[in-house]
């Protein structure tokens, strides 16, 4: 195995008005990746526009100045390619795969929309977009069971006013007030060059990459007051439980523990990944030994533990396990924070500590195997670290991570300001 | 202006190689590979000849309890042990099932690969299958489904092909089984089914580094103490469609949307129509920019999305469109998603949209040609449907050959809008008497 975690070339340059350009060639197959990274996400958002950034993300591909409305998803698919885009607390990305020799035409869209998106914008297009999240919405928080953890546990783990406090979907409430210069605004505010990193892997070279970001990004101006989030990287330990319990139209009892960690990127964070792999990741993880195979509490396919990678704030663990037919809810949740309890006591052993990091290590290789992984990985460490090289030490970092570093970890973050989540199902009538 | 208002071009196009593949007979089985120089991770996949089209009727799940039922110990481990030897090394063992075969495979570093493949094959051929073990997996595996048809679609899902196929035949019951059927299986179900099908060699698919696999070696761990030829597969099956369109609702008090199948019967894999068929089916809902998902999501907001396809095994095929749409908007969306596949039934495709069509699905071919794991499941198809070593580059000539008149003309002979069946799985007491009123069909009781 190669001793870098990334042995492909890595080339970048910034632009006049500040647009961050990285290229990493990579003649394998005939395909590009064109990935954008915006250094905006629903952090940003203030009381009142929860949902704004990702509903904004969808009126990206809407058309701007030179593209109609509709017609970016049908000149990137008829080239052949796959595209999507991405909202989260952190940031907004944009990406699309194409034939090599599509590149151009990728870089020609995306300049447009980053420089030419306000005048096209259209109340038509927010009204739609708007019914298109809210169903969105309804989709994958709503209609499920256990759809809505995700929107419970950040604000038991956040404090009111924390740029996390509020998940990326927003409230429905929000985005039925959302009105169309708030947009316009938003867009002039964040989608500048100088906010932006711009990533391409894949079969192309460095020096036309550089000069065709210039030919159609160069004259985009630069903005200088953009606005920062508000700072999370501090929150204050309350020295309590938090216990939420919901009763719900779901199959099991489900309990989810969860803690605010370190922030994504820092030497902490390293340490989390491969304890939350140590925890509850594969059938040889500890949740899966001892609630799975050997209490038979929880349900095997839904156990499991995995750290959140937010960077600008202490990020969170989650650790989550469904309950057996017959086993309670409260009996599951002793279980659970009996293990979760025990990475700070019972020392990780060599075999749980090699087997952590092997899989890791597979998971590393198997996100560097497409070019629109790598891409998102360099855009990622070039907007929120300065600098995508940073990605070369991470799988070296993650491999160097010791049994007693976890312990100190668990010590450290699992023994205070516990979120415990539960789902209960409903009393049927 | 600072924006260049000209759409550039193309560049020249890069040609389409598909990896040179690599086939051998080895230790009484099939290796087929294909060799990706300077790729640091491999594939190695056991794709066996068994489905779920060869379940016995009432046995529906058999195949997913046994693939569990796999990593419960073997020969010469127990379920622990066998755990963290796979886990060790860094990967894990992933099964997969569909109609016409089952796989195992592992996803790895290829200097990792040999032990790998020897521990795939340790659990494929030599399982433990303590009875005790396989009634826990059973019960989990019902378990499992209940949890999964707690969401909506796995119930919308089988009362659509219960329609379409019958449910008096395998093939008109869910492929992985449905909680009361896996709930009834009993231990010799899951032996018997593993040594009639598992102890047969099958194919070894391997995508990696060739100079740096020993293929034979890896054959003789696959195929060790296997027997048996291929089993005899069945033509394609004669399935009537349906004379007039049909609504079934599947109660879910409370949802706040409503789950759409929309379907009826299709041709099979081999069907000469298959290209056309296929890119008549991308234009009205394979793709982002496709008909149905204009008009429900972009021009009316109904949905967060909407798709539709037509795909096919080895014997039979089915034309279906699923989606989730706001429940106040349930019977708006039916009429305009019926209305849309009556006009491409009877219209066609225009040359606009096919440009993009094809071009999409053949580009994809390219973009797809990059990790191990596309490869292996490009090679996959290649056997799974007996087709040569150049087929992905002969499918993207075809694809690009194909014209309107041809698409047009699949559209119009395998679309069936008046023999749709309508499956509505949302709160029937709010929207059942708008669905009688709109007279899109006949209720089902």
């Amino acid at each position: 195995m190669p001793e870098s975690g990334y042995p492909w070339p890595i080339e970048t340059s910034r632009l006049d008005n500040g647009l961050r350009v990285v290229v990493s060639e990579d003649r394998t197959a005939p395909a590009v990746a064109v990935n954008l990274w915006y250094d905006v996400g629903s952090r940003h958002e203030p009381a009142g526009q929860t949902g704004f950034a990702h509903l904004f993300e969808h009126l990206m591909f809407e058309g701007s100045v030179n593209v109609a409305k509709t017609e970016h998803m049908k000149l990137i698919q008829g080239s052949g390619g796959s595209l999507n885009a991405t909202t989260n607390p952190d940031r907004t990305n944009y990406f699309e795969t194409v034939p090599a020799e599509h590149l151009e035409l990728a870089l020609w869209l995306e300049a447009d929309r980053m420089g030419g998106l306000v005048p096209a914008l259209t109340q038509e297009t927010l009204d739609n977009q708007r019914d298109v999240v809210k169903n969105e919405r309804r989709q994958r928080y709503e209609n499920v069971p256990y759809g809505d953890a995700w929107l419970r546990l950040l604000p038991l783990l956040y404090p009111q006013g924390h740029p996390y406090h509020h998940a990326t979907i927003g409230s429905m409430a929000d985005l039925n007030a959302a009105d169309l210069a708030t947009f316009q605004a938003f867009h002039q505010t964040y989608y500048a060059p100088n906010n932006a990193v711009l990533t391409v892997v894949g079969d192309t070279t460095a020096s036309d990459v550089f000069a065709l970001a210039d030919k159609y990004f160069g004259a985009l101006p630069a903005r200088d007051d953009i606005p920062s989030a508000p700072d999370g990287r501090s929150v204050p330990t309350t020295g309590q439980t938090a216990v939420e319990s919901v009763s719900a139209d779901v199959p099991a009892p489900r309990v989810y523990i969860a803690h605010r960690t370190y922030p994504f990127g820092s030497p902490g964070y390293h340490v989390i990944n491969v304890l939350a792999t140590v925890l509850g990741s594969g059938r040889g993880s500890r949740l899966y030994q001892r609630l799975a195979d050997g209490e038979r509490l929880a349900q095997p396919d839904l156990v499991g533990a995995y750290g959140v990678d937010l960077a600008h704030a202490p990020a969170p663990l989650i650790a989550t396990a469904t309950a057996r037919a017959g086993v309670s809810a409260e009996r599951l949740a002793e279980g659970l924070a009996e293990v979760v309890d025990e990475l700070a006591t019972v020392p990780v052993t060599a075999a749980e500590l090699d087997r952590a990091k092997a899989m890791l290590s597979t998971g590393w290789w198997r996100q560097l195997s497409t070019v629109d992984g790598r891409a998102d990985l360099l855009g990622r460490y070039a907007t929120q670290f300065g600098d995508p090289a940073r990605i070369v030490d991470q799988l070296p970092a993650l491999l160097a991570v010791t049994a007693e570093q976890i312990a100190e970890a668990a010590a450290d973050v699992l023994a205070t300001d516990r979120v415990i989540l539960t789902y209960l199902p409903e009393e049927t009538s | 202006m600072t924006l260049i208002a000209d759409r550039p071009g193309p560049g020249a196009a890069r040609p389409y190689r598909f990896p040179p593949v690599v086939r051998r007979a080895v230790a009484g089985g099939q290796v087929v590979a294909a060799h990706l120089p300077g790729q640091n991770l491999a594939v190695a996949l056991l794709l066996l000849d068994v489905g779920a089209g060869q379940e016995p009727l009432g046995k529906e799940g058999l195949s997913g309890v046994l693939a569990k039922a796999l990593e419960e110990g073997t020969a010469q481990r127990d379920a622990a042990a066998y755990a963290l030897a796979v886990e060790g090394l860094g990967t894990a063992l992933s099964t997969g099932l569909d109609w016409d075969s089952f796989q195992a495979s592992v996803v790895i570093p290829v200097d990792r690969l040999s032990a790998a493949v020897e521990l795939l094959a340790e659990a494929v051929r030599t399982p433990r299958l303590d009875p005790a073990d396989v009634r826990r997996v059973r019960d989990d595996e019902a378990t499992a489904l209940r949890m999964d048809w707690a969401n909506p679609g796995p119930r919308a899902d089988a009362a659509l092909r219960a329609d379409l196929f019958g449910a008096e035949n395998r093939w008109g019951r869910p492929m992985y089984g449905d909680p009361e059927s896996v709930a009834g299986l009993d231990v010799e179900d899951v032996t018997v089914f593993h040594s009639e099908w598992f102890l047969r060699p099958g194919t070894l698919i391997v995508a990696g580094d060739l100079d740096r696999i020993d293929l034979d070696a890896l054959a003789a761990a696959a195929f060790a103490g296997t027997g048996g030829g291929p089993a005899e597969r069945g033509g394609p099956l004669e399935v009537p469609l349906h004379a007039g369109r049909r609504i079934i609702l599947v109660d879910r008090p409370g949802s706040v949307q409503s789950t759409l199948r929309l379907g009826h019967p299709s041709p099979h894999r081999a069907h000469p129509d298959h290209v056309p068929m296929t890119l008549a089916g991308t234009v009205l809902g394979g793709a982002f920019t496709s008909r149905l998902n204009h008009l429900l999501r972009e021009v009316h907001g109904y949905t967060y999305g909407v798709r539709g396809d037509f795909a096919s095994s080895r014997r039979f095929g089915r034309f279906a469109v699923s989606s989730g749409v706001q429940t106040a908007v349930t019977v708006p969306a039916l009429v305009e998603a019926v209305g849309e596949i009556n006009r491409t039934q009877a219209s066609g495709v225009t040359e606009d949209e096919l440009a993009v069509a094809r071009s999409w699905r053949a580009g994809q071919l390219s973009v797809e040609l990059q990790s191990p794991r596309a490869i292996a499941s490009a090679l996959t198809t290649l056997v799974v449907h007996d087709l040569p070593d150049d087929y992905h580059a002969r499918l993207r000539e075809s694809l690009l050959a194909a014209d309107v008149d041809q698409v047009s003309a699949a559209a119009a002979t395998h679309l069936h809008p008046d023999a749709l069946t309508l499956v509505i799985e949302g709160d029937a007491a709010i929207i059942r008497d708008e669905l009688t009123a709109a007279a899109l069909g006949d209720l089902l009781p």
